[in-house]
């Protein structure tokens, strides 16, 4: 059964990079699984027969050194293939690029696509900031533990941290790759399949590593245009009374020295930008669902939730200012 | 001797009345409280392969609380905080307190008895070693009592290491917390090379030696490279934790992946670092077991050299998803699945002499049969690591636990398991539970397989690793709970193993048994003393060529059969030919090794606190330790031969590259060059991968001047030792004596002259990576002028008393080597130093 | 010293034998398993600790062992099952100055919720 945010390495989203690993690593569990059941047999073999001669060359030579020195020059080759394929994915299966080798199959396009689409992703203890810089935006798209991307598009992550080193992960699209201090590195990321997509930090960074999580979700050209179009609305200040009581409680609250809420005086930018934060996914970085009851516990108990975040929990609310403030920035969709 | 030719031997019977008795006194083991001064291997060896094995129980109870954890998705049973002080010290007290500790001491405990040695040459260093690591260690564990404990991970990532991401102690209790770990890794690996190299019996050529000292030889070696750069990480992030020096700072010239390159230079080779030398426990038993002499052998020691080799090219492995170009992570991947050919080699050869032969079954066979199961399953998914592609789904997953627990339990745990029941009843004169051990291989080999084959599929399921809770509904559990239950079966059959050697295993003095048939020496009549007599080797396999040679030996009617000069002494041969060339003398019990390690534990563990008052009453007591225990070693010659038997004829004095003294001070020296290498490849990194000026602009060079003043002091160094060696020739004391004065007061100016070439600008250790790694250089050179200074005064205060002439001058050859070494040292740091300006 | 030793060993006892509690509420088309899933399903241990709710460890709202020995839902309200299931569903209702947010759910799922609440005890 598929959980419904896939994020494992054996269940890869059609015509992404982890399916080419995919079919890669189906490669290597057969071969090792035989090599494996030979090498078992021969040893049992040679464990219960007494006193055979042997042709030490015929082994060494032949068994540990010949065999061994094949396989792996074609292993290497085969992984060299689908490594360089990889970027240029979606086009080929992974015996396709090992065949392109040899010129056995159809020159493989290399061209490298011209309009992929850039988003920048900035791993932070322990949390993601996702940035979309598109040439004539008119306003910055900022969020944060998730990304989206259209199908059947080259996506290129360029990825960089602003604190201790981390990994992006999304196991079901693609391999990972760190994000290091003072350097950018980049992942291509495609797939033809709509869906929302788990993604996961894999370089242990720091106390609350296991709960740094964000969703990849891919939709068709027009749906990602329209989401983009619409992150890039600005919020305006609430009419209804009870959101009202919530807005004015994240001001008084401090919420804004840390977070960004474009449309609002809140400008702070240690924390994630909540501009459309009702429309996200997850909160605390793929930990909770997004409702309101964890809005309202994540608010008042971020400690609970990941303690040595930097997220204080909020203790100057009242109850009802508490559920408002909850409303309020769940209502920014 | 070839067998049953001549059936002369180098002593006849009946031997004379009281040489035994002399014999059996010297070697005699010290009782009641005194039995902790003992040095000599046999002791050393069980206690420090019992306090690996405490070790290894520890770091197990850490791994059985993660597994309960981890038994199901969303668990409190432990926080985040504990968990990941708790996989930081499962880590590192299992690489650094267990594997490596428990190679070096089986290698201690048998490699004398298979090279007919009565003991290692360094008997006191064995001793040192063993009580920094055990006192060290033990205190080390504690830290996890008290919420202390480190929680960076083993591999310790900088900047997450680093002051900024972890104030307080914890890191700080790794990275001293393991300076004494590598330091008694040194020392081993200093007993070991020089004990292969330098102690075999006659005859016994580098063709003939059993193929575990090929192992440990080769193990050494790494050893003496593999931990240069890990001593040089700890030392750099250390520095940058205490003082702000930027080494991994990218912010101000550092670069965090400095650091892991350094580590995994050195993390990678410590794997092979723990599989070889069961590799080489495997061998030995294999051909045992079948009866068989082993198949390849010069295969299999070019196969041992190849994997040594090899496995300081494949570091890179560790980082395929760092971003680099495919193009240069591909060579580092030819060389990660290259380094199976020698695995696959050795293999066959282990396979075509079970073929060969005719098996035994017993205890031992089983758990060798549990090795290659699991070894070569943990190798296979090796190679699929190597597998860049592949790699970039696997790695830091549940995947790469699983590999690694394969290869490390498979390749290591086993064969040790199977070498405590193959060579307990050498000890003890007595086996084993056969049946325990059976029950025990069974179940650890169920657990195993439990525990860490379920663990592949949850990282490719997307588990990855260091998490202390995963989310419910991604098919991570049944597999999480499997290996929880796997693990505890492990557990199980490990305690059934650490049963039986309670119930069945006393150390016994006098063994005479050969219970599997060996044709190796260990199984030679053994005492306190090791074996009577040493016997000429002509063969690979002289039990099963001779059989009478047990016999011959235990009567004393070989070589060496009593004590010579009164004391305990061992033969010391050539290295390649191993032509007998002098007596070692080597020195007795003492507390001194035992006061020098509690010492050094005592330093780094107190400084860590920075209780600094403890930790300088720590070192002075290591170094008047160390001191007083060097006084004794370089003992007056005797000036006369001693006729060990057959017309052989040995003086009691070496001097010269013929002694053991010279090779040791040239292996430390091979690893304090390590260390320097290590320090100038830090320089030439950080200088290709800052992009904004190495130095940056707004700093100045170091002065000239004072580079050029610094470069004539050690060209002085140098010049005062060559004139202080050529005095000793001519045996004119007060002038060795002036000249080594004058080499002192160079030493200093030299020290002093490249610290102001330094201070003299604006350049300061904390501003730039440049500034920092320049400073660490000059750094180095202080720690090598006081070095020297205590080897100056240690050689003029000898020279003053007559303890040093023309002939005993082994304590004043070391002096001048390593001398000249501080100088080329000295001189290749300012020339590096300079060396952006080239650029 | 042998009395102090026996005390010890059956204080254990004691407590083990402390008498089943009389009355039990039942929720009327509850149930208890489901109910278990949908406390996980809508993250009620954000904010609760709920014995055998995997990561319930949440310190904003009271704790909710022993339920079904509870007098009072919230301080206010009989602690009947209907009341209980009410207060589910939606919280402010009831009583407007509550920090608890009516969060979307069907009264199924609440049902569920209150019975696994009173039957996990």
């Amino acid at each position: 059964m598929r959980p419904p945010h896939p994020a494992s390495a054996l269940d890869p989203a059609s015509g992404s990079g982890a399916e080419l690993i995919d079919q890669l690593g189906t490669a290597l569990y057969v071969g090792s699984g035989l090599i494996f059941l030979v090498v078992m047999a021969l040893v049992i073999y040679a464990v219960l027969t007494k006193g055979r001669p042997v042709n030490a060359r015929y082994w060494i030579l032949g068994g540990g050194l010949a065999f061994p020195a094949f396989t792996l020059t074609v292993l290497l080759m085969y992984s060299l293939a689908v490594g360089n394929g990889l970027n240029a994915i979606g086009s080929s299966s992974a015996l396709q690029l090992f065949l392109d080798c040899f010129g056995l199959g159809d020159a493989r396009a290399r061209t490298t696509v011209d309009d992929v689409l850039r988003i920048h992703v900035v791993g932070k203890q322990w949390w993601w900031e996702v940035r979309y810089e598109r040439a004539g935006q008119s306003e910055p798209v900022v969020l944060a533990n998730e990304i989206r991307m259209p199908t059947h598009q080259a996506v290129e992550l360029v990825l960089s941290t602003t604190d201790v080193i981390h990994s992006f992960w999304a196991p079901s699209l693609a391999g990972k790759v760190d994000m290091i201090p003072g350097r950018t590195t980049h992942l291509r990321l495609q797939t033809s399949e709509e869906g929302t997509f788990r993604a996961l930090c894999a370089e242990y960074c720091g106390g609350q590593h296991a709960l740094m999580a964000l969703f990849v979700v891919t939709q068709n050209g027009d749906d990602f245009d329209a989401w983009l179009a619409r992150q890039q609305t600005s919020v305006v200040e609430p009419v209804d009374p009870f959101l009202k009581i919530g807005y004015d409680a994240f001001f008084r609250g401090e919420c804004h020295s840390c977070h960004t809420i474009r449309g609002t005086p809140a400008d702070g930018t240690s924390g994630p930008d909540l501009t459309h934060v009702g429309g996200r996914k997850s909160l605390a970085a793929g930990t909770l669902n997004n409702h309101i009851g964890t809005m309202a516990g994540w608010i008042a108990g971020a400690q609970d939730v990941k303690p040595g975040n930097k997220m204080p929990s909020s203790l100057a609310y009242s109850g009802v200012e508490l559920r408002a403030l909850s409303a309020w920035l769940g209502s920014l969709q | 001797m070839s067998s049953g030719a001549s059936p002369e031997l180098p002593n006849s019977l009946p031997r004379p009345a009281g040489e035994f008795d002399r014999l059996r006194a010297v070697w005699e083991r010290p009782k009641g409280w005194r039995v902790l001064t003992q040095v000599n291997n046999t002791a050393i060896g069980l206690w420090y392969i019992g306090a690996a094995l405490l070790f290894l129980v520890l770091g197990g109870i850490l791994a059985l609380i993660m597994r309960t954890q981890l038994a199901v998705p969303g668990n409190n049973l432990v926080d985040a905080d504990l968990y990941n002080q708790l996989f930081t010290m499962h880590g590192s007290v299992m690489m650094f307190l267990f594997a490596v500790p428990v190679v070096e001491a089986i290698g201690i405990l048998l490699l004398p008895a298979m090279q007919g040695a009565r003991d290692l040459p360094f008997p006191r260093l064995s001793a040192y070693a063993f009580w920094a690591y055990f006192v060290g260690g033990l205190v080390f564990f504690t830290t996890i009592f008290f919420d202390l404990a480190p929680d960076g991970g083993w591999f310790m990532y900088p900047p997450l290491t680093s002051y900024e991401f972890s104030p307080g102690l914890r890191t700080d209790f790794w990275l001293l917390g393991i300076g004494f770990i590598e330091i008694s890794a040194i020392a081993g690996a200093i007993e070991i090379v020089v004990g292969i190299l330098r102690t075999r019996p006659p005859g016994m050529t580098l063709d003939k030696m059993p193929i575990y000292l090929w192992a440990m030889l080769i193990v050494g070696a790494m050893i003496i490279f593999g931990f240069p750069p890990v001593i040089l990480a700890t030392a750099l992030l250390e520095l940058e934790r205490a003082f702000h020096w930027p080494f991994f700072l990218a912010e101000r010239g550092g670069d965090p992946l400095l650091w892991q390159h350094l580590f995994w230079l050195f993390g990678h080779p410590d794997v092979y670092i723990i599989f070889l030398p069961a590799a080489g426990l495997v061998s030995m038993m294999v051909a045992t077991m079948a009866q068989a002499p082993l198949i390849g052998y010069r295969w299999i020691v070019v196969a041992m050299l190849a994997t040594g080799t090899i496995s300081f090219a494949l570091w890179v492995h560790h980082m395929f998803a760092t971003g680099m170009p495919h193009l240069s992570l591909s060579f580092f991947s030819a060389a990660s699945m290259a380094v199976a050919i020698p695995a696959g080699l050795q293999v066959f050869s282990w396979i075509a002499t079970l073929w060969r032969g005719n098996v035994q079954r017993a205890t031992p066979t089983y758990f060798l049969l549990g090795f290659f199961g699991v070894f070569v399953l943990g190798g296979l998914t090796g190679v699929m690591l190597a597998v860049v592609p592949y790699d970039w789904q696997a790695h830091d997953t549940y995947f790469v636990v699983a590999h690694l627990h394969y290869v490390l339990i498979g390749g290591m745990l086993f064969p040790v398991f199977a070498g405590i029941y193959y060579w307990a009843p050498m000890i003890s004169g007595r086996h084993l539970s056969e049946r325990m051990g059976k029950w025990a291989c069974a179940i650890m080999f169920i657990g195993v397989n439990l525990a860490f084959f379920p663990m592949h599929i949850a990282g490719l399921l997307g588990m990855p690793r260091r998490v202390w809770t995963y989310a419910e509904g991604y098919g991570l559990e049944p597999y999480n709970l499997l290996s929880t239950i796997g693990a505890f079966l492990f557990a199980a059959g490990i305690g059934i193993v650490l049963l039986d050697l309670m119930l069945h295993f006393r150390p016994a003095g006098k063994v005479d048994t050969n219970p599997w048939n060996a044709g190796t020496l260990e199984w030679l009549p053994q005492d306190e003393y090791a074996i009577r007599s040493v016997p000429f080797i002509d063969s690979r396999e002289p039990l099963w060529n001779r059989a009478a040679l047990r016999q011959e030996v235990d009567a004393g009617q070989h070589y060496l059969p009593g004590t010579m000069t009164g004391g305990r002494e061992s033969i010391v041969t050539s290295p390649v030919d191993a032509r007998p060339e002098y007596l070692l003398r080597l020195p007795g019990s003492s507390w001194l090794p035992m006061l020098a390690g509690v010492g050094t534990a005592v330093f780094f563990l107190a400084l860590t606190v920075k209780w600094m008052i403890v930790a300088i009453a720590g070192a002075l007591v290591a170094l008047g330790s160390i001191l007083m225990w060097l006084w004794d070693s370089d003992p007056a010659p005797s000036g006369k031969l001693f006729d060990v038997g057959g017309g052989l004829s040995l003086p009691d004095y070496m001097s010269g590259s013929r002694s053991h003294s010279w090779w040791s001070v040239v292996v430390l020296m091979l690893v304090d060059g390590s260390i320097f290498a290590c320090l100038i490849f830090s320089f030439l990194y950080l200088w290709t991968v800052t992009l904004s000026g190495f130095p940056p602009e707004s700093l100045d060079m170091p002065l000239v001047g004072s580079s050029v003043a610094a470069l004539i002091a050690w060209l002085v160094v140098a010049g005062a030792l060559f004139a202080a060696n050529r005095a000793l020739g001519a045996s004119r004391r007060r002038g060795v004596i002036v000249a080594l004065l004058i080499a002192l007061v160079a030493i200093w100016l030299a020290f002093g002259a490249s610290l102001h070439a330094l201070m003299g600008t604006n350049l300061r250790p904390h501003l730039h990576g440049y500034a920092s790694t320049a400073y660490t250089m000059v750094a180095w050179q202080g720690l090598h002028a006081v070095l020297l200074t205590l080897m100056v005064g240690f050689s003029v205060a000898r020279l003053s008393l007559g303890m040093i002439d023309s002939v005993r001058r082994n304590v004043f050859d070391n002096t001048r080597i390593m001398s000249y070494y501080c100088a080329a040292q000295g001189v290749v740091a300012l020339v590096v130093m300079h060396s952006p300006r080239l650029g | 010293m042998m009395r102090q030793l026996s005390l010890f060993i059956l204080l254990p006892l004691l407590f083990a034998c402390a008498p089943e509690r009389d009355y039990v509420p039942r929720v009327v088309d509850g149930d208890a398993d489901r109910g278990r899933e949908a406390l996980a399903r809508y993250e009620c241990g954000v904010c609760h600790v709920i014995p055998g709710v995997a990561d319930a460890v949440g310190k904003v709202g009271p704790a909710l062992d022993h339920y079904s020995r509870r007098s009072y839902v919230a301080g206010k309200f009989p602690n009947e099952p209907d009341m209980l299931v009410r207060w589910i569903v939606d919280a402010p209702a009831m009583a407007p100055q509550t920090a608890m947010p009516a969060i979307s759910m069907s009264e199924q799922d609440a049902r569920d919720m209150a019975a696994y609440l009173y039957e996990s005890d």
